[in-house]
């Protein structure tokens, strides 16, 4: 008899994609900047993370426009990493953008253009704006599927205060966002109009007898009064560019035809930064001088460079932080040589902070860390093996190791990665060193055509971890 | 007095009319930026739509808001994957007579006794509520307010029939000569025939 597999049914709350980064939640450092060793994600980089600390606080005072810091060092020491703690300590609510030296070069729209633009994304403008809410207690809410699976989904939401009472159709996006949040009757929540955006207030005292099962966070509130819809004021911070998009765009029906809105003109850039004064003076608008990250800056060229040096000097410039991991190499554009390949009249306006390898003891701590993010489990000799790996080779191999020797343990049946699991990735997927040997070594020598001691000179070319080695059966290598 | 003051603001903004569909339109436009449009009845004289579109402070057009006349539905292509009201619940729309600002709220099947309407001198608004706690609303008159006129207790009726609740204000005398005043001038701006206008917004 066969059994058929029932498909799970978890479109409830999505699982999120872990990305390179995804295991920085901040910069590790306690109240004093003083850097833990291992916390939030971040270990060691003691020295550069107190340094990314200071300039942390500064973004955060706000006072200073226009500065700009560089972090160097080797690949793989984890400057990105830096960033994205700094980006991850800022919070939402302070801009943070993101964009590597490589992204500017495009055909659409010249190089300072997207450079403009990308400054003026990292700046933020809080300002107050009048949205209409629904805000209300739920009594009860309706969600069918239709039968055959797919299709779009209906829902009924109806909604009371102390005063009335209203049903309201829900679209698609509405009942995920429903469902995510887990709105269940006698939730008291508010909907934004506009954008769609449910909170949840808390539990109606109405409902406060009944034997649920609840957390110990749950809220009562009471019921709301009067109308359901409302108008309210809320703070919300929109960045520079998004401004200078709203009022660039083609007025009239014009603006039908013209999706993109491509370069902007300074002329409207000028009039925006003087409204945006005039706000704050008059009290109405906050500035708040955000974050822009440039990785890989040494692929921007002598034109940016100078666009940067002018940039940096206006008062509405975020803070720049950029990294790289070139010694001293040939500024792009030019034929001249330079640290970091960046113009020494940049690199004197820059704050320098510096990244070094991590030791053995660290890569161990970021291997354990990925392995808790991936949800990987391991052996602790598989450990010591993968730290090994991870030091004769690059930290980013090792890591890519995790999950695909995740893979084989859970083909094997196994639940925890043993060193054999180990073993079998390495064989199957070389490193930057190992292929790059291996690469020279099939051109000039043939190996697959030699005996047996060519397996000993590939043992010795490998630089094979102790405890692997490599012998030939089948005419193919092998790693044991 | 505040009525010469939005009698001014009236005067001073561009006035664009056109004739069409047996219909009066006049498109207001002041100078803060706020658009005005109204459309009225070309025999009756009745005002049949007054909608209201401004700028928000970031720069962005808004949408129109309809302060008189039906509501236009919503094209269901945008909204659709957002919330909307339930075709079942209770219409709220503005229809002026003559004589008298006048609401009307449909789909409100509850006996007369369910409803009292008042007026909130002090908050200047009025307050439709019902007992079983069904549906609650308060709205202001823009025309009063705009004119700085007190509100009135005493000049509020309503009638309930076929599901509607039906809600009237008799306009002050201030208010009728300006109406008054307001439509002969409007009778002279040459409105152009039909076919397309030159508009001043675009």
């Amino acid at each position: 008899m066969s059994t058929t597999k029932v498909p799970e049914v978890r479109d409830i709350t999505r699982i999120e994609r872990i990305g390179a980064h995804s295991h920085i939640r901040g910069l590790g450092l306690d109240d004093a900047l003083e850097p833990r060793q291992v916390s939030q994600g971040m270990v060691g980089q003691l020295a550069s993370r107190r340094a990314a600390g200071v300039i942390l606080e500064m973004i955060r005072d706000g006072h200073i426009a226009g500065r700009a810091v560089l972090i160097a060092g080797q690949p793989g020491t984890g400057k990105t990493a830096i960033a994205m703690g700094m980006a991850q300590a800022l919070g939402t609510d302070t801009p943070f953008t993101a964009l590597a030296g490589s992204e500017i070069f495009s055909l659409e729209m010249s190089k300072t253009e997207a450079l403009s633009q990308a400054f003026r994304k990292a700046m933020g403008v809080r300002i107050k704006e009048e949205t209409e809410i629904i805000e209300g207690e739920v009594v009860e809410i309706q969600i069918d599927r239709p039968a055959t699976g797919t299709g779009a989904k209906v829902g009924k939401l109806t909604l009371k205060t102390t005063e009335m009472e209203t049903i309201y159709d829900l679209g698609n996006k509405m009942i995920e966002s429903l469902s995510k949040e887990k709105v269940q009757a006698g939730d008291v929540i508010t909907i934004d109009k506009a954008t769609g955006k449910i909170s949840k207030l808390g539990r109606s005292f109405t409902r406060a007898r009944d034997y649920d099962a609840m957390g110990a966070q749950t809220q009562f509130v009471q019921c709301p009064e009067g109308e359901l819809q409302k108008r309210k004021e809320v703070v919300h911070t929109v960045s520079l560019h998004e401004i200078d998009v709203i009022n660039s765009r083609t007025q009239g029906f014009l603006a039908l035809f013209s999706g993109d809105t491509g370069e902007i003109k300074s002329e409207v850039r000028e009039q925006i930064n003087a409204k945006v004064s005039e706000w704050r003076e008059e009290g109405k608008a906050e500035i708040i001088p955000g974050v822009l990250f440039i990785d890989e800056v040494h692929m921007l060229d002598m034109e940016c460079f100078s666009f940067l040096n002018r940039a940096l000097e206006s008062d509405l410039s975020p803070v720049l932080i950029m990294a790289t991991n070139r010694g001293i190499t040939r500024i792009r554009g030019t034929n001249y040589q330079s640290p970091h390949g960046i113009p020494i009249d940049l690199l004197d306006r820059l704050l320098i902070i510096a990244t070094s390898p991590y030791s053995e003891k660290e890569t161990r701590q970021i291997l354990k860390i990925r392995c808790e993010e991936e949800d990987v489990e391991m052996s602790e000799e598989a450990h010591t093996v993968l730290t090994r790996i991870g030091m004769e080779t690059s930290l980013r191999y090792a890591i890519q190791l995790i999950s695909t020797a995740g893979l084989v343990c859970r083909k094997r049946r196994g639940t925890e990665v043993q060193v054999e699991d180990i073993k079998r990735v390495y064989s199957l997927f070389l490193d930057e060193a190992r292929s790059s040997q291996y690469m020279k070594e099939y051109q000039d020598s043939f190996l697959f055509n030699e005996t047996r001691e060519s397996a000993v000179d590939a043992h010795k070319l490998f630089k094979l971890p102790d405890g692997l080695r490599i012998e030939i059966h089948n005419d193919r290598l092998v790693l044991i | 007095m505040a009525v010469q003051c939005w009698e001014a603001l009236l005067k001073s903004s561009k006035k664009t009319a056109l004739i069409h569909d047996g219909k009066r339109k006049i498109h207001y436009l002041f100078a803060d930026g706020k658009e005005m449009a109204e459309e009225y009845d070309l025999t009756s004289d009745d005002l049949i739509v007054r909608k209201w579109r401004s700028k928000n402070p970031l720069g962005a057009p808004g949408q129109w808001q309809i302060e008189i006349g039906e509501p236009v539905a919503a094209l269901a292509s945008v909204d659709s994957e957002m919330i909307k009201e339930n075709f079942s619940n209770p219409i709220f729309l503005r229809q002026d007579t003559k004589t008298t600002f006048q609401w009307r709220i449909r789909n409100l099947p509850y006996p007369k006794e369910v409803f009292s309407v008042s007026v909130e001198p002090s908050e200047r608004c009025c307050v439709v509520k019902t007992s079983n706690k069904k549906y609650y609303k308060k709205f202001g008159i823009p025309d009063l307010d705009r004119c700085q006129l007190p509100l009135d207790c005493s000049v509020l009726t309503f009638t309930h029939a076929n599901n509607t609740l039906i809600i009237s204000y008799k306009k002050p005398k201030e208010i009728l000569t300006l109406e008054h005043e307001l439509l002969r001038e409007l009778k002279k701006l040459k409105g152009t025939g039909e076919g397309d206008a030159d508009c001043k917004t675009q």
